[in-house]
């Protein structure tokens, strides 16, 4: 049985406090108010599983009180408590959405099997909620967003089929932007896994300080500003994968934490004293160097041998040849398709010019450029001339250009990445700035006004 | 083991209980439990705690009596012959303060036997012991446990305490050796 947020709420202090101490020894969180309105302004900051609601208080009574929780917190459970001889009171309440009522006082085995009951009732809901995450996900599962037909692309794939089976730890490598967790949720949703929950962590995005707790979860009261018992991604992984994005980014002491949860499949959260245990498949990615990071002592060896049991390399974008055509007009359908523009299509031009770039930002930095385009252009065909920001269509490198042509469109080129700063564009092009400016004057060129 | 030496429990008949029934509870505490138990003068019965129009003892003020003045290395365990309740629970076998510093437990449920009958003496002894001792665990901060043959997990009711064993599962026999050596 899962521990519940619970809310008593009584005007009488006596039923509240027996309660909450009741309560409090199995284990669950208790929060008390003594009328209507202050159990409305608790139940919006924080997350109320089960409401245990006196149906006869001065002020707001009890039924008011559940039709208010129905309109606002339609997902928290309401059990009404009634005193003996009131029992039309309570079917009244659960006709209005109540989801129980007890008898005041109650048998502590009558309230416990309703405890569990509810206990129950959340873990089926939190299920059902996560089986239609899953099939909506699984709809044309796995490679649905993944796309390419380029042979290091068809390579990924093939690795992804073989190891999505085999519930053991992959690591995946690759620059930003290459799709690293998408290679991830296509192997979860191709395991055994499948039905169970992808938890992804940036483990580079979280300060130190706070990955503890995102990672293990804390116990109420653990550090200053634990109010609530939060369980961490390892818990909520549990049947599941959980995938550690920028894994290298992880301190050592960390990795050690992690190495111990990974090898014993159970850990303690942050200030806990009773082990949690979690049984989940580990995927990690990294765009960095892991062996040379071991070599430099950033990344132990042994934590380094247990995430890399079998890796995956994603390509970058420039080394995928068609595939940035094939990925171009995906993206400009999906994106037609969001802001309701009627579709769209690239014109040779565009593609050329996409094709030519050499994307350092990789897949995700060709998907903002065609996002732009295609909230940009005005009418049925994007061209070379709405993607500028990439720069233009280079005539001069057609076959036939002479040197001359090619160093100006080069020298422009440069000049206009920078914004016309001629010592980075100088950097760029590795000379100095006087050669560059000899340059700019043996070719006419003028920074556009 | 300082911290264990340090800390003690005091056993407190509150009104007439029977010696037997005093010792065995201080025996099983210092068994199961490893800490030192003395056995302390009889309180009068809680008087200020009877709901007269139930006929039993409510727990809270009793808890709340037992705790003040208890020094930081003190925990009471309080063993009243009368009915015992919540306010809001028609009864309980025994109460505690979660990680605080009093609990107290009741005799007189656990007589109960089959068909209306008295339980047996051992029976009954039996039974005290395990409810006392788990009610002494929460004092120590434990709650109650998932596992069904572990001592601190739940009875729905006298059926189920008696299929109890007088043990903790591994997990919770870790939490009490940490809490006492805390």
């Amino acid at each position: 049985m899962s521990t519940l947020n619970i809310m008593v709420v009584d005007d009488e202090e006596a039923m509240r406090e027996s309660l909450a101490a009741w309560l409090e020894s199995s284990g669950h969180e208790v929060g008390l108010a003594e009328n209507g309105s202050k159990a409305l302004d608790l139940l919006g900051g924080a997350g109320y599983d089960l409401v245990l609601l006196d149906i006869k208080m001065p002020g707001m009574d009890g039924h008011e009180l559940l039709r208010r929780i129905r309109e606002r917190h339609p997902g928290i459970m309401v059990v009404m408590i009634t005193a003996y001889g009131s029992i039309e009171s309570a079917v009244a309440a659960m006709k209005e959405g109540a989801n129980d009522y007890l008898l005041k006082p109650f048998d502590p085995k009558q309230l416990m099997l309703l405890i569990e009951k509810m206990a129950n009732q959340k873990e089926m809901m939190a299920e059902y909620r996560l089986v239609r995450t899953r099939l909506s996900e699984l709809e044309g599962a796995g490679f649905k967003d993944l796309i390419g037909g380029s042979e290091p692309m068809r390579a990924v794939f093939r690795r992804i089929e073989e190891v999505a089976q085999a519930d053991i730890p992959v690591l995946i490598t690759g620059e930003t932007g290459t799709g690293k967790e998408l290679v991830a949720r296509a192997i979860h949703a191709r395991s055994v896994r499948n039905c169970g929950p992808f938890v992804a962590i940036n483990c580079g995005a979280v300060p130190e300080q706070l990955l503890e707790s995102e990672l293990f979860g804390h116990e109420r009261g653990a550090f200053t500003g634990a109010v609530r018992t939060r369980i961490g991604r390892l818990e909520m992984a549990d049947r599941g994968s959980l995938f550690l994005d920028e894994v290298g980014e992880i301190s050592a002491q960390m990795q050690v934490n992690l190495l111990r949860a990974l090898e014993e499949k159970r850990f303690l959260r942050v200030g806990g004293s009773r082990e949690v245990e979690s049984d989940f498949r580990l995927i990690c990615a990294t765009h960095r160097n892991m062996q040379a990071l071991v070599e430099a002592g950033r990344v132990r060896s042994d934590f380094f041998y247990r995430i890399n049991v079998i890796s995956i390399h994603v390509p970058p974008l420039k080394e995928r040849g068609d595939d940035i055509t094939l990925l171009a007009r995906h993206f400009v359908q999906q994106f037609s398709r969001e802001i309701s523009k009627p579709l769209q299509e690239l014109t040779p031009s565009a593609y050329r010019l996409l094709a030519r770039h050499s994307w350092p930002g990789n897949v995700r930095e060709l998907l903002n450029v065609i996002e732009r385009a295609v909230v940009v252009s005005r009418g049925p065909l994007i061209d070379a001339s709405d993607l500028t920001f990439l720069g233009p269509e280079p005539e001069a490198t057609k076959s036939g250009a002479t040197l001359k042509e090619v160093e100006a469109l080069h020298v422009r080129r440069t000049l206009e990445e920078c914004d016309w700063n001629v010592s980075r564009a100088s950097e760029i092009l590795g000379i100095n700035r006087g050669t560059l400016t000899r340059h700019i004057k043996k070719h006419e060129l003028k920074k556009p006004c | 083991m300082a911290g264990a030496e340090r800390l003690r429990v005091e056993v407190i008949p509150l009104g007439p209980v029977d010696e037997v029934s005093v010792s065995v509870v201080a025996a099983n505490i210092q068994t199961f439990i490893g800490l030192a138990v003395d056995v302390a003068p009889p309180w009068p019965e809680p008087a200020y705690a009877l709901i007269p129009v139930r006929g039993q003892y409510n727990a809270l003020p009793i808890l709340k009596a037992l705790s003040e003045g208890a020094g930081t290395d003190i925990r009471r365990l309080g063993l009243l012959a009368g009915d015992l309740c919540l306010p809001i629970l028609t009864h309980v076998f025994g109460e505690a303060q979660v990680n605080g510093r009093a609990a107290v437990v009741s005799l007189r449920r656990l007589k109960q036997g089959r068909n209306g009958q008295r339980a047996p003496t051992h029976l009954l002894l039996e039974r005290l012991a395990k409810v006392a001792v788990h009610e002494m665990s929460h004092v120590l901060g434990l709650k109650h446990c998932r596992s069904p043959r572990c001592l601190m997990s739940f009875s729905l009711g006298i059926e189920q305490l008696d299929a109890l064993s007088l043990r903790f599962c591994p997990d919770c026999e870790r939490l009490i050796a940490r809490r006492i050596l805390r």
